[in-house]
Formats: C-alpha cells, sequence, structure tokens
C-alpha cells in the first residue's frame, strides 16, 4: 500500500473532481492548497486525511464513467521535485474530502 | 482556509475497518454489514456481476428477451433504490424510469437483433437501471453491476435518460467488459470510451432508422439545457465542436492524433482523445454507406470479440483487427474504406502486436 509522503511547507496538494460520462475541464473544479499558506494544524489536518485516503485509491477508479476524486501532491524529496497522484472513488469518498474540494473547508477539529 | 461544522455523518471504510478491530460486538457486526454493502458499490473489473437485485427478475433464460428492472433511487446514493418497472410491467409515468425501460430494450434488442448477442455477457445478463440518483447528479455511470443516472442540476445538464446513446453508451461498458475488458487509461481507455459511444450511437440510430448519411453522430444531444450553448456533448463527425460556452469552455477532443492529448486528468484522457477512434468509425460507415451497422459496426464489434485483442490495447492495434476483420467478413472494398478511415486521422496501421 502506498504511503503518504512527508510534506512539508513547500507541499501543494491539488484537489480535483475527475471522470464522468463527458470531460468538461471547468467541472472538474481544481482547487491548490499551498501548505505554505497553511498553519501546522491544518498541514497536520490535511495530512491525516490523506492518510485516510490511501486506502481507498483504487487503480480502476473512473472505469464506466463514473467519477473520482484526483489527489495531486506536489513536494520535495532531497534536491528534486516528487509527485504523487491518489485517485478515491467518488463513491468511497470520505465527506472531508470532498468538503476540502468543493469548499475549501476543513472540518472544525476534525469532526 | 476555514472551518466548518458541516458533514459529520461519513463513516469512511478505514473508520469501519478500525470499528471492526477494537469495536464492541455490536459495533463490529454493524460496520461489517456497512463494509460488504460499500464492497458491493465498488467496482471491479470483468465480466458484469449480477446484483443481489436482480433476484427479483424471473430468469427466463430465453434468447432474445431482455429482462430489465429499473429503480428509482429516491435522491439517494444507495443502490439499486425502489423497483419501479420491471419487466413486462406497463409505463410508470415517470419519465426517467420510462426512459431508462425504453432505451434498456431498445439496446438488448440492438445487440441481440443486429449482432446476435444475448445481453452483455451474452448470456441474457439481467439489465438494471436506476435513475433519480443522489442531488442535482450531473452523471451517468455503469458500475459494473448496473448503469445509474442522475437528473441534472438543470442549469447545465438535463436527465440523463433522455438521450438513448447515453443508456446505450453506458450499457456497452457492461459488453466491453465482458468481452476485452480494454483498461481504462491512456489509449486503452479511450478506446474504449469511444466503444461505448460506437455502440451508443448505432443504437439511437438504429430506433430512428437513419442511415450513415442522415445521422447527426452526436453523443448526449438531448442533455445540455437551451442555456448552454452547444448541441450535445461529443460530436463523432466533428470531434472538438460539440460546444462551445462560457461555462463549460471548449469541446476539448481531437480530431487527428496529430492533436493527441498527452494528460493527467480523466485517467490519460480517456473521454478525450476518444474521439480519434470516434472519427475513424464515423468515416468508415460514412464511406461505406447504408446503416452504420451493416458493416461498419459489424467490423468494429468482431474486432472487440477478438480473443487477441489486448486489454491495453493501443488505437493502432485495435485500428490493425478492424482491418483483418473487414478482410475476413467482407471484402478488399471495405477493408480499403477502414484503412482510410483509420489514415485520415493518423493512426499508423503497420501491424503490432494488438
Amino acid at each position: 500500500m502506498k504511503t503518504l509522503p512527508i510534506l512539508d511547507e513547500q507541499a501543494v496538494v491539488r484537489l480535483s473532481r475527475q471522470g464522468g460520462f463527458a470531460t468538461i475541464q471547468a467541472l472538474t473544479r481544481p482547487r491548490e492548497i499551498e501548505f505554505a499558506q497553511c498553519n501546522f494544524e491544518q498541514r497536520t489536518r490535511i495530512c491525516t486525511l490523506l492518510e485516510g485516503c490511501l486506502p481507498l485509491t483504487s487503480s480502476s477508479s473512473g472505469r464506466g464513467d463514473q467519477r473520482f476524486y484526483q489527489i495531486e501532491l506536489r513536494f520535495r524529496t532531497g534536491e528534486r521535485d516528487d509527485e504523487m497522484v491518489l485517485k478515491v472513488p467518488e463513491d468511497q469518498a470520505p465527506g472531508e474530502l470532498v468538503l476540502l474540494w468543493d469548499k475549501g473547508e476543513l472540518l472544525q477539529n476534525g469532526r | 482556509m476555514t472551518d466548518s461544522l458541516a458533514l459529520r455523518n461519513f463513516i469512511p471504510p478505514y473508520i469501519l475497518r478500525r470499528i471492526l478491530a477494537n469495536g464492541s460486538e455490536h459495533q463490529r457486526a454493524s460496520a461489517m454489514n456497512t463494509l460488504t454493502h460499500i464492497r458491493t458499490l465498488r467496482h471491479q473489473p470483468g465480466p458484469p456481476v449480477r446484483p443481489p437485485s436482480a433476484a427479483i427478475l424471473l430468469q427466463t433464460n430465453q434468447p432474445g428477451l431482455a429482462q430489465r428492472s429499473v429503480y428509482d433511487a429516491l435522491g439517494k446514493t444507495l443502490l439499486p433504490g425502489m423497483p419501479v418497472r420491471l419487466e413486462g410491467q406497463p409505463a410508470s409515468g415517470d419519465p426517467a424510469v420510462d426512459e431508462a425501460y425504453d432505451a434498456l430494450g431498445a439496446s438488448y434488442d440492438f445487440f441481440w437483433k443486429v449482432l446476435g448477442r444475448n445481453s452483455l455477457d451474452n448470456k441474457g445478463f439481467a439489465l438494471i437501471g436506476s435513475v433519480h440518483y443522489g442531488q442535482n447528479y450531473e452523471n451517468a455511470f455503469w458500475n459494473g453491476s448496473q448503469m445509474v443516472f442522475g437528473d441534472g442540476d438543470g442549469e447545465i445538464f438535463q436527465r440523463f435518460t433522455r438521450s438513448l446513446d447515453v443508456v446505450g453508451h453506458e450499457l456497452t461498458h457492461g459488453v466491453i467488459e465482458s468481452e476485452a475488458g480494454l483498461v481504462y487509461a491512456d489509449q486503452s481507455g479511450a478506446l474504449n470510451e469511444s466503444l461505448s459511444d460506437v455502440f451508443g450511437v448505432m443504437i439511437k440510430q438504429h430506433v430512428l432508422g437513419h442511415t450513415a448519411d442522415q445521422a447527426d453522430w452526436l453523443i448526449g444531444a438531448d442533455l445540455l439545457t437551451p442555456r448552454i450553448n452547444g448541441v450535445g456533448l461529443r460530436s463523432m463527425a466533428h470531434p472538438g465542436t460539440a460546444y462551445d460556452d462560457p461555462l463549460l469552455g471548449k469541446d476539448p477532443q481531437p480530431d487527428h492524433m496529430g492533436k493527441f492529448v498527452i494528460t493527467q486528468e480523466d485517467n490519460g484522457g480517456v473521454h478525450i482523445n476518444s474521439g480519434i477512434p470516434n472519427r475513424a468509425f464515423y468515416l468508415v460507415a460514412q464511406a461505406l454507406g447504408g446503416f452504420a451497422w451493416e458493416k461498419a459496426g459489424r467490423i468494429w464489434y468482431d474486432a472487440l470479440c477478438d480473443r487477441s485483442l489486448n486489454r491495453e490495447a493501443s488505437f493502432s492495434a485495435f485500428a490493425h483487427l478492424t482491418l483483418e476483420h473487414a478482410r475476413k467478413r467482407f471484402s478488399a472494398h471495405e477493408a480499403r474504406a477502414v484503412q482510410q478511415g483509420w489514415a485520415d486521422v493518423g493512426v499508423n496501421l503497420t501491424r503490432e502486436a494488438p
């Protein structure tokens, strides 16, 4: 199973809703979260959310026009830029992930 | 970034697994039930899976007779929902239910009467559709067991059962999974999408009695609301021209390999690059004339069912198979049309492993 890389202040998390019967870029509504703009608590909670998503990811996400949430992580590994892409099927996606993508909000106290 | 108190009631599977490991006996039983249900919702590649809801259908096993059942998901996302119309029952009066029922019948009839195929798995698989899925849900999909249709948001999309080719498209995903099982990414994924469009549009043409020349070759022509500047979601004749709207943007489909889109979005652009094989099929159907299903459709179906078609086939590999089957089933004339159709969209026909 994938493990979450170390995401420091330079990391960027990009969330988008992909798939569906037709690809319409405007409906993917990508949201980029720069960790440099987040405080420590917010970063910690996003990392906890992303760790919770790891077991939900599926390589067959999107099959048969099903929608899925794409999580793109851009981060530094040593001296180089790195990237990880996670795909969470829509029917598996935690509400907190949907809220973060939709509104850019986190649940209070992680509830 | 702000905090919110919303959305507390969703219990993701990883938490259910924690409950399974650490909860009380009652909690563990509840969590196991929920996890089992969630697994039934997950999509496993391969032949279609008969869901428990199919048990309410009478199994006639009589080839040529569809076994349809349409459910109402009642605005929720739990499948299949409440049964509303089973095979042989009269119209319900709910347009979404009756459109789905009729479209499933038209799709079954097309595969049976034109191609001699008995449903998705060629063994009479019961056709299940759920309508009114979710709230303002802007999508239709195949989940490995059944078809699911949203009502649309009313602003961009109308209900997804309005377009017969959309229902046919979803049903064809089940056929593809029973046959080649094309991997849903990159070129094989775009082929998967294209084949669903090809058979979806032929199902519509079959019902309308349209020849290749008369057909509109549009996918989802009845889905967009009047306020959207577009004629449909995809144009097989002229990919990239279906819509151009301030809200939706422009149709991103290429019509030639020279414009192939390399992207991380949409599983490598499966709904984008499908424009290329879509146009190849259109060109072949136009060149051969008459009804698209008589020759072009038959050739594409033979290639789809060819056991040598690899799950990760490229456009070129699939094109080569269509050429082989055009020669095998028809003659040099049809083979030349196939060769020209693929050449016109820039797909190389030099031999490679299918």
